[in-house]
């Protein structure tokens, strides 16, 4: 199958991940631009499986701790995540409840498990298709912005519900943890090299697996 | 003076290829294409995985210039003008973007109003920004000092701009205060919208590998 198809780094190219110019691996620095030039992203698997497990970590405080705190007429309230996307469920607000739970909850889920699913497969435990996980690893980039959300949210309601003694809201320590965890998650689905599951395939097609390690 | 308007009757024109053999590599499975030339309106795409490698868009430069000067645009008016505004009994409070930052450093959360202050001012500003002062000149054919480090940092930027998901936050915001206050839209809130459409059409306006290469050529 890789027969037909040569890859940069087996003629000693690579290509620079800031300009995109194709250039000779010796020359250390892209002709264009100046960056780096890298056969694969350094690291790769080591740097995404640390960021993720730094995020999984963070998830349980985020979920846990308050991301905001409401005083109103001395009562005070302190709000999760979780407890905010109820009061919208009950209030009615379906729509507004399905995008917190979807941003908030699920995502950084999904992207946790896409990622481990990706290393598993670049580390050659597991062998699925390269372009199913290509695909999924274009999804977990595109979707992990939107997680911030609720941060912003926090950010909004705290400027503007000054209201002295009658209504107060002051961020919660839940907030920096969960900024935390979709940040993590951004670099690690950024240092994740994509075209280490190729170098795989690749190599299985030339050394096909013995029987013992290879998948059902 | 002559050669200067040749230079420039050429920037006009087509995508202009750099001298020398050129290939792309696919950036997901590093495969090996010649990289040739394209009609306007047609992309490349990887013959093993199908990823787009390069496009030749329409009206690149003139897109991307008029595309990131409007959104510049707006984005002062965003600045300006309070997105959201609320009355609850004889109070008036208004939300700016900086606002938003300003109260939760002040609130005891430096760090989540820098990260504000990073995803929705700083970030679009270098890519809209950052757009206009390099493919600007490149309609003449020409490149501002600092152009290829400028085009480093959009790069750097880019997914780090979340307007698009401010202007969500800002929505769910207003559910949540609807049912304490009366809350208004402001221009502001409409400005970023237009804010968002302009900063994406800048962005696909051009292509990475059109912008650089175009930059490369100029800078000979």
């Amino acid at each position: 199958m890789s027969g037909r198809f040569e890859k940069a780094a087996d003629r000693g190219l690579a290509g620079c991940h800031v300009c995109g110019r194709v250039a000779e691996l010796a020359l250390k620095i892209c002709p264009r631009c100046t960056s780096r030039l890298e056969l694969r992203k350094p690291n790769s698997i080591q740097n995404t499986v640390a960021l993720m497990a730094a995020a999984a970590a963070l998830y349980i405080p985020s979920h846990i701790l308050p991301i905001m705190t409401v005083v109103e007429i001395g009562v005070v309230t302190p709000n999760t995540i979780i407890s905010g996307m109820m009061t919208f469920w009950r209030t009615g607000a379906y729509p507004i409840a399905i995008v917190i739970f979807t941003a908030s909850i699920l995502i950084p889920i999904l992207k946790i498990a896409a990622l481990s699913w990706l290393c598993a497969a670049a580390a050659g435990w597991i062998h699925p298709s390269p372009t199913a996980l290509g695909r999924l690893h274009g999804i977990t980039e595109l979707l992990g912005r939107w997680s911030m959300i609720d941060i912003f949210v926090v950010g909004i309601l705290v400027s503007l519900v000054q209201l002295g003694n009658y209504m107060s809201i002051t961020p919660g320590p839940g907030a920096l943890a969960f900024a935390g965890v979709v940040m993590l998650t951004m670099f690690a689905a950024m240092s994740f090299d994509p075209r280490l599951l190729w170098d795989r395939l690749d190599e299985m097609a030339k050394d096909p697996p013995t029987s013992k390690d290879q998948s059902p | 003076m002559k050669a200067g308007f040749s230079k420039t009757w050429k920037a006009l024109l087509s995508w202009p290829k750099p001298p020398g053999e050129r290939y792309a590599a696919c950036e997901f499975c590093d495969t090996l294409h010649e990289a040739g030339t394209l009609e306007e309106g047609a992309a490349a795409s990887c013959l093993r995985c199908g990823t787009v490698l390069y496009q030749n868009r329409v009206a690149s430069l003139t897109r991307a210039s008029a595309c990131s000067l409007a959104a510049l645009i707006l984005m002062a008016l965003a600045h300006v003008f309070p997105f959201l505004t609320m009355d609850a009994a004889t109070l008036r409070k208004s939300l700016t973007l900086l606002g938003a930052a300003v109260a939760l450093i002040d609130e005891g959360a430096p760090i989540l109003g820098i990260t504000i202050v990073l995803f929705t001012i700083v970030s679009p500003f270098v890519l809209a920004g950052g757009m206009l002062y390099v493919s600007l000149p490149l309609m003449f054919g020409r490149l501002l000092p600092g152009s290829f480090t400028i085009a480093k940092w959009m790069h750097l930027s880019e997914p780090w701009n979340m307007v698009e998901v401010f202007l969500l936050g800002v929505l769910v915001s207003l559910l949540k205060l609807g049912q304490v206050a009366d809350v208004t839209f402001g221009i502001g809130f409409w400005a970023f919208a237009g804010l968002m459409l302009c900063m994406a059409f800048a962005v696909a306006g051009i292509d990475r590998e059109e912008l650089w290469d175009r930059m490369e050529v100029a800078r000979r």
